[in-house]
């Protein structure tokens, strides 16, 4: 690749070497001769605050030797606001690189902030499955899911479809069950959540709770729900004794059933016994890791903040 | 020249590694996906090698999906360093391998040093790589002010004439790289070092964060999520800045009046279903933004104070115990997710303000809320790396990141941080003083001691994450400036 210090396009601009603040910096970087000088090209046009073309070309080439540096897409964002830079140019040269660097914050921050600008959502929920066959638990990703479906009220447009068949292929996918909640219960677009919702959502977690008992998940999506539509969690309790029958300890199929029937004796009168001895029950046989929590638990019964 | 790689892994691996988790810290996400081949596992153990408890669950389902094929996988892999000593560590008195703290002091030594131009992709986290080594360093015992000078000649290049740090000369000034900054300059100490900062222009920067709905973005025009708010709050408080907003700051356009307005509500809306917190309202609950989120509500005023006023403590309770992984004994990030190092501190570090937040509550058990010893076997026996540094799991390079917040993790458990209400004078504190009041007690036995003097790390600050008394010396300082 020709310098820029011999092509005649950049002739106009006195390149800005880096400072190192002195003569032994710490961690310091032995930069290949391309990367400085384009650096020292990109200090030079942002210290002018230059809006044009050739900026974009430089962002593009630092992009490609690193594509974790923030100043550059952030100031590439700025560029192609100032240009009016058609923006599915931009998202059509974004995809590859997103693709490669899925863990890449600043590409998705990025394509946040042109997807906002364009002003469409066209294409972003097929890119976004593409991204979650590959990781389907990028924090990152989510995020920018959520975002989209508010910016663009996609509250309705097949989320719960493809967040269903996500739980179907991996039950235990707790990103899926987040979005799923902020779906369901997370609208901001005054649609209010009716009753026969909650119990949908109420039979879904304990239908998938049915295929994988000792799956976290769904038992606290179901806690979740509870908590949200203000019921007592005596209401599964049935439901919990079912993978937890205290008085066969040896067919207990769920730590997580034990903690839901410990709160909710914790919570009725006069079973603090019973609360006792599930909670026994989880501290020495079925989840001993947490025996301090367990045993923290059982020193509140009885105190105005019993319920965990 | 010395580089941070050692001999025996390829160049392309140690820096995928070292860029995956530059980025992650930035991001604060997880970077399961990239398992590098198991390192060699050198000897037999010896036949005397003592097993310790291991807690294992007798429930399992039989269903198989994507996250209990690759939680098995990894169990397989870290399994051999529960139940044996594949490197052949010496052992301390309780049988668990010792702190090889001369191995990790030079790792980090070198982490300082200069780096292969295939680092090139650091050139944004360098202030995160002096942090890392420095807190990492002085966690192990080192006196760090021989750097002194380094260290602030390196970050005056980083700061950016606007206020605030940037990844190095030129660059846009950032949180994340301001935070790592200021806790570097105070690692290293001394007057030079502090008033090498422009504490007007960060004042500026910070108020350009803030937002109208509470939060605070990382850069301008850049995301708004829990790590600004946490950043940001422990610059003020340690730099001692006014908490007025400066007049050009978006919120204070909007009518808000200090930096901490609307800011626990905001936090508060960042706890999730699950009771644990997520990066902004309604994502996923998350081991690093929880302790970003509480360390921000314990500057802001005392655990007990703040946590129960703008948090459902059971529930953050319920979801924080979850994270202790079985067998492991090591924390993950998030419900279903693998066993990770970094977390040692992530979640170890929120325990100590959980804590101090039911402190007193009841007797007895009081704040015994988590196994230390688990933890600290898994520090010991699965983190270490063979020729030094620490690590996210068996499988993974060591690196400066896992290093400093295993080692943070390793003081979480190794010492009881304590909150001193007493201390803590309620309306008549001077504002941002709430996080001076800490004590620090000793673990003892019957606590789960499973480490000598020697595997001991020094005290840190429980919400700075930096030396035990630097925090208290940089707010004096300016403090008396004033």
């Amino acid at each position: 690749m020709t310098s820029y210090a011999s092509d005649p396009a950049w002739a106009d601009i006195e390149p800005l070497p880096q400072d190192d603040g002195g003569p032994h910096p710490l961690a310091a970087i032995a930069y290949k001769d391309e990367y400085s000088e384009a650096m020292s090209y990109l200090r030079a046009v942002m210290a002018k605050n230059e809006m044009s073309e050739r900026v974009l070309g430089l962002t593009e080439r630092i992009i490609g030797m690193n594509p974790a540096h923030y100043t550059v897409w952030l100031y590439r964002s700025r560029v192609l606001a100032a240009l009016s830079y058609d923006l599915r140019t931009e998202l059509a040269w974004l995809n590859p690189t997103a693709l490669k660097h899925l863990k890449n914050y600043q590409i998705w921050h990025h394509r946040q902030t042109i997807v906002d600008a364009l002003d469409s959502a066209d294409g972003e929920q097929a890119f976004i499955a593409g991204m979650m066959e590959q990781d389907a638990k990028n924090y990152h990703v989510w995020s920018y899911r959520q975002w989209l479906v508010k910016r663009f009220a996609l509250w309705d447009a097949g989320e719960l479809e493809i967040v269903e068949a996500m739980l179907q292929h991996d039950v235990r996918n707790n990103s899926a069950w987040n979005h799923r909640y902020f779906l369901v219960f997370g609208r901001d677009d005054g649609v209010v959540v009716e009753q026969k919702t909650i119990d949908r959502e109420i039979e879904y977690a304990k239908e998938t709770i049915r295929k994988a008992p000792q799956n976290q998940a769904p038992w606290n999506y179901v806690r979740g729900v509870l908590r949200y539509a203000k019921l007592s969690p005596a209401s599964l309790k049935e439901f919990a004794a079912g993978f937890a029958p205290v008085e066969r300890p040896e067919d207990i199929k769920s730590s997580h059933a034990l903690d839901l029937l410990a709160e909710i004796y914790a919570q009725e009168q006069g079973k603090s016994e019973e609360a006792v001895r599930v909670l026994d029950l989880l501290a020495e046989k079925y989840d001993p890791i947490r025996a301090n929590y367990w045993n923290f638990r059982k020193s509140q019964l009885g105190s105005a903040s019993a319920a965990a | 020249m010395a580089t941070p790689q050692a001999p025996s892994q390829s160049p392309s691996a140690r820096l995928q590694e070292l860029l995956t988790t530059s980025q992650r810290i930035e991001e604060l996400s997880d970077s399961e996906g990239f398992e590098d081949a198991m390192e060699p596992a050198s000897a037999q153990a010896p036949p005397s090698f003592p097993k310790l408890q291991m807690f294992t669950s007798p429930l399992r389902d039989e269903l198989v999906t994507d996250s209990s094929a690759i939680e098995a996988e990894t169990l397989d892999d870290i399994l051999p360093f529960l139940e044996d000593n594949p490197y052949d560590f010496e052992l301390n008195s309780f049988g668990v391998p010792k702190l090889q703290r001369a191995q990790h002091v030079a790792f980090l030594r070198r982490a300082l040093g200069n780096y292969p131009a295939q680092f090139a992709a650091m050139d944004a986290a360098r202030p995160w790589l002096l942090y890392w080594s420095l807190q990492g360093l002085t966690c192990l015992g080192e006196d760090v002010s021989e750097y002194r000078e380094r260290v602030t000649y390196t970050f005056s290049a980083a700061q950016h004439p606007m206020g605030g740090f940037g990844g190095g000369h030129g660059q846009l000034p950032h949180l994340a790289g301001s935070y790592a900054a200021v806790l570097s300059l105070v690692i290293v100490g001394g007057k030079e070092a502090y008033d090498m900062i422009d504490r007007k222009a960060m004042w500026h920067y910070l108020g350009n964060m803030k937002q109208p709905d509470g939060g605070f973005t990382m850069a301008p025009g850049g995301e708004e999520d829990v790590r600004g708010a946490f950043c940001a709050m422990v610059i003020l408080t340690l730099l001692n800045l006014p908490l007025d907003l400066p007049p050009t700051s978006p919120a204070k356009i909007k009518g808000d009046e200090t930096f901490l307005t609307k800011l626990p509500e905001w936090i508060s809306r960042c706890q999730t279903f699950e009771g644990g917190i997520g990066a902004a309202p309604t994502n996923e609950a998350h081991g690093g933004y929880a302790f970003c989120a509480l360390g921000c509500l314990a500057l802001i005023g005392s655990p007990k104070e703040m946590l129960h006023k703008h948090l459902d403590v059971p529930a953050l309770l319920s979801w924080l115990a979850s994270r202790q992984t079985q067998p492991e004994g090591g924390f993950q990030g998030r419900t279903n997710k693998l066993v990770d190092g970094c977390y040692s501190h992530w979640v170890g570090g929120c325990w100590g303000i959980v804590e101090a937040a039911v402190q007193g509550s009841n007797d007895g058990v009081g704040a015994r809320l988590w196994r230390r010893e688990d933890l600290v076997r898994y520090i010991l026996a699965c983190c270490q790396g063979q020729k030094g540094g620490l690590r996210d799991k068996p499988g993974k390079h060591p690196d400066a990141y896992h290093t400093c917040y295993n080692l943070a993790g390793l003081s979480a458990a190794q010492h009881r941080y304590v909150y001193d209400y007493e201390k803590s004078t309620g309306a008549a504190a001077a504002p941002l003083s709430a996080a001076f009041n800490w004590t620090v007690a000793d673990v003892v036995e019957e606590e789960g001691k499973i480490w000598d003097e020697d595997d001991t790390v020094n005290i840190i600050h429980p919400v700075f994450v930096v030396p035990w008394g630097q925090a208290e010396a940089v707010r004096k300082y300016f403090e008396e400036k004033a």
